[in-house]
C-alpha cells in the first residue's frame, strides 16, 4: 500500500488529490453561496464536514445509511443524503443547506416577504410540524428541492419526495398540511390553513398516518 | 489508516490508465452511495479513489445507431432513469426497477452503472436488466467489450470486470412488439429497504390468447438474479397461467436467507409476486393478441 501512495500524481489521470501527512486534503465547497476552503480526509462525507468543519448543524446524523432523511441537503437543487455524499467529490457544486434559504430571493424559498425563512419554513413553524424537529429540516429541503422543479405539485407528489424521510414522532399529518399550505394545495379537514397559527390548538382530527 | 487518493479523469482512457497502474487498488466512484458506505464501514480500503464525474459523455441517455436499443451512460442517475420518457415507453420494467430503489435522495445520486458494477444481489435493477438482454459497455486498456447483463454479475460483489476495466454505458433492448412487462419489488421491512423479492416478468400473447412468450427474472433470493429457462419454454403455447407460474417458481429455486426473509417465507413470497408480476406484464400488453413475429 505504501508503495502505491508513492504512484507520482504526474502521468496523466487528470486531476490529482493526494492526501497530507494527516490523510487530508483541501477542497473548496460552495455552501449556500459562499465558498469554504476545508481540508477533509477523502473517506469524509460531506454530513460531518458540515456539522464539523462548518458548524452547520441543521443537517442532522440519523441512520447513516441513507435511509431516514435527516442529513438531506441540496446538492445542484436535488436533495442528496449528506452521510452518502463524499464531501472530496464535492468541488463544483451548489451546495444548499437548511440555513442557506431565505425568505425573498432565495433559491428554493420563492415569494416571501422578509422574516428570513423561507415560504416552506413559515409553514411548517404556522402548522408546527414537529415536534422534536430533528427530522424538520429533510422534509423542508425536499419540499423545496419539489417546488423548485414544480411550483404546482400534486400531493402525490409532495408525498413521493417525502417518502425518503422519517419523522419519529410521528408528525407527517402536520408536515403534510404544512406542505399543502406551501406547495398551494387545498387543505383538508381539521388541519385547515391556519387553523393552528396563534395559540393552542387542542385535538386536530389526525389523518391517515404516514407511510 | 493511511487515506486514498483520489483521482478526477476526465476521459474514460484516463480513468482506464489509472485503474491499470494501480492493479486492483483502486476504487471507481460514480454516484457515491455505495463506494461511500463501503469506505465508512471499512469494507473497502483501496489506495486510490477515481471519481468519474469529470468524465464527458457518461450522462447521455438515447436510442442506438439501429434504433434496436436504449443507450444508457454509466453515469445516468436512477431518477434520471426511472422518469426517462423513452425508456418508460421502450422498456417500462426497467424505468419501474430504477423508480423503487432506496427512497429520492438515493436516486437522485445512485447510477446506472453504479448499481450493476457494486452488484449487490439485494438490488432492483439487475432482475430487470436481465430479464431484457441488457449489455454493459466495458472500456479496458485493450478497447470497449460487450458484456451481457447475464455474464457480468457472477456473485456477491463479484463482476467479470477485470481491476481496469469500467463500464461507459448500459445498453437496453426495446421490448419485443407487443409484449407487456413488469418490475414488482416486495420489501418486507420498510418502504425504502432494498428488496426481499424482486420479480421482472415479460410477457408476449399470440394472436390465439396463448403465450407466445415469457420471461421471468427473480432478484435479491440468491447471489445473482435467477432465471429458469425450463420453466419460460414450458409454458410457450398454453394459456398464460400467472399462479401455476408462481408455484412453479417457487418450487423451482432455492433462496437465500437473510434480514429480509427466510428461505421458507422467500419462496412463499416466490410464489405470490411471480403470479403478480406475470399478470402485471399482460395487463402492459399492448394491442391484445399479438400476430406471430414475421420469419
Amino acid at each position: 500500500m505504501t508503495a502505491l501512495h508513492e504512484v507520482p500524481a504526474e502521468g496523466g489521470g487528470g486531476d490529482v488529490k493526494v492526501p497530507d501527512a494527516d490523510g487530508r486534503v483541501p477542497v473548496v465547497l460552495l455552501v449556500n453561496g459562499a465558498p469554504h476552503r476545508v481540508h477533509v480526509r477523502t473517506t469524509e462525507v460531506l454530513l460531518d464536514v458540515l456539522r464539523e468543519d462548518l458548524k452547520l448543524v441543521g443537517a442532522r446524523n440519523g441512520c447513516g445509511v441513507g435511509m431516514c432523511g435527516a442529513c438531506t441537503i441540496l446538492r445542484d437543487g436535488r436533495a442528496v443524503s449528506s452521510c452518502l455524499t463524499l464531501a472530496v467529490l464535492c468541488e463544483g457544486a451548489d451546495l444548499r443547506t437548511i440555513e442557506g434559504l431565505r425568505g425573498g430571493g432565495g433559491e428554493g424559498g420563492e415569494g416571501g416577504e422578509g422574516g428570513g425563512l423561507s415560504r416552506v419554513q413559515r409553514a411548517f413553524l404556522e402548522h408546527r410540524a414537529f415536534q422534536c424537529s430533528y427530522c424538520t429540516s429533510g422534509f423542508i429541503l425536499a419540499l423545496e428541492a419539489l417546488l423548485a422543479v414544480d411550483s404546482h405539485p400534486t400531493e402525490a407528489a409532495v408525498r413521493e419526495a417525502f417518502s425518503g424521510h422519517l419523522c419519529r414522532c410521528g408528525s407527517y399529518s402536520r408536515i403534510m398540511a404544512a406542505a399543502r399550505q406551501a406547495a398551494g394545495l387545498p387543505s383538508r379537514g381539521g388541519l385547515a390553513r391556519g387553523a393552528v397559527t396563534g395559540g393552542v390548538t387542542g385535538c386536530a382530527p389526525d389523518e391517515e398516518p404516514g407511510r | 489508516m493511511s487515506q486514498p487518493l483520489v483521482f478526477f479523469p476526465t476521459t474514460v482512457a484516463e480513468a482506464v490508465e489509472v485503474l491499470d497502474r494501480y492493479g486492483g487498488e483502486a476504487k471507481v466512484v460514480a454516484g457515491g452511495t455505495a463506494v461511500s458506505l463501503m469506505l465508512q464501514h471499512r469494507l473497502i480500503q483501496p489506495a486510490a479513489l477515481v471519481s468519474l464525474q469529470r468524465v464527458d459523455g457518461l450522462r447521455e441517455v438515447g436510442r442506438t445507431e439501429e434504433g434496436t436499443a436504449v443507450r444508457l451512460g454509466a453515469l445516468v442517475t436512477h431518477a434520471e432513469a426511472a422518469r426517462h420518457p423513452f425508456l418508460r415507453s421502450a422498456a417500462p420494467l426497467v424505468a419501474d426497477a430504477f423508480a423503487v430503489v432506496g427512497n429520492p435522495q438515493v436516486r437522485a445520486a445512485a447510477t446506472v452503472g453504479g448499481v450493476l458494477t457494486e452488484a449487490d444481489y439485494a438490488s432492483d435493477p439487475p432482475a430487470a436488466l436481465r430479464a431484457i438482454d441488457a449489455v454493459v459497455i466495458a472500456q479496458g486498456p485493450a478497447g470497449a467489450r460487450i458484456i451481457p447483463v447475464y455474464d457480468l454479475l457472477l456473485g456477491f460483489y463479484e463482476t467479470a470486470l477485470a481491476d481496469n476495466e469500467i463500464v461507459s454505458s448500459v445498453v437496453v433492448p426495446l421490448l419485443p412488439e407487443g409484449a407487456g412487462s413488469a418490475y414488482l419489488k416486495y420489501s418486507s421491512r420498510s418502504s425504502e429497504d432494498r428488496p426481499c423479492v424482486g420479480v421482472a416478468a415479460v410477457v408476449r400473447q399470440a394472436p390465439d390468447g396463448s403465450c407466445a412468450e415469457v420471461r421471468v427474472v427473480l432478484g435479491a433470493i440468491a447471489a445473482v438474479p435467477v432465471r429458469v429457462p425450463e420453466l419460460e419454454a414450458a409454458a410457450v403455447g398454453r394459456p398464460l397461467d400467472p399462479a401455476g407460474l408462481g408455484d412453479a417458481y417457487a418450487e423451482a429455486v432455492d433462496p437465500l436467507e437473510d434480514v429480509r426473509g427466510s428461505a421458507w417465507y422467500r419462496r412463499e413470497m416466490v410464489r405470490v409476486w411471480v403470479a403478480r408480476a406475470v399478470t402485471a406484464a399482460r395487463h402492459r400488453c399492448t394491442g391484445g393478441p399479438q400476430p406471430p413475429p414475421a420469419g
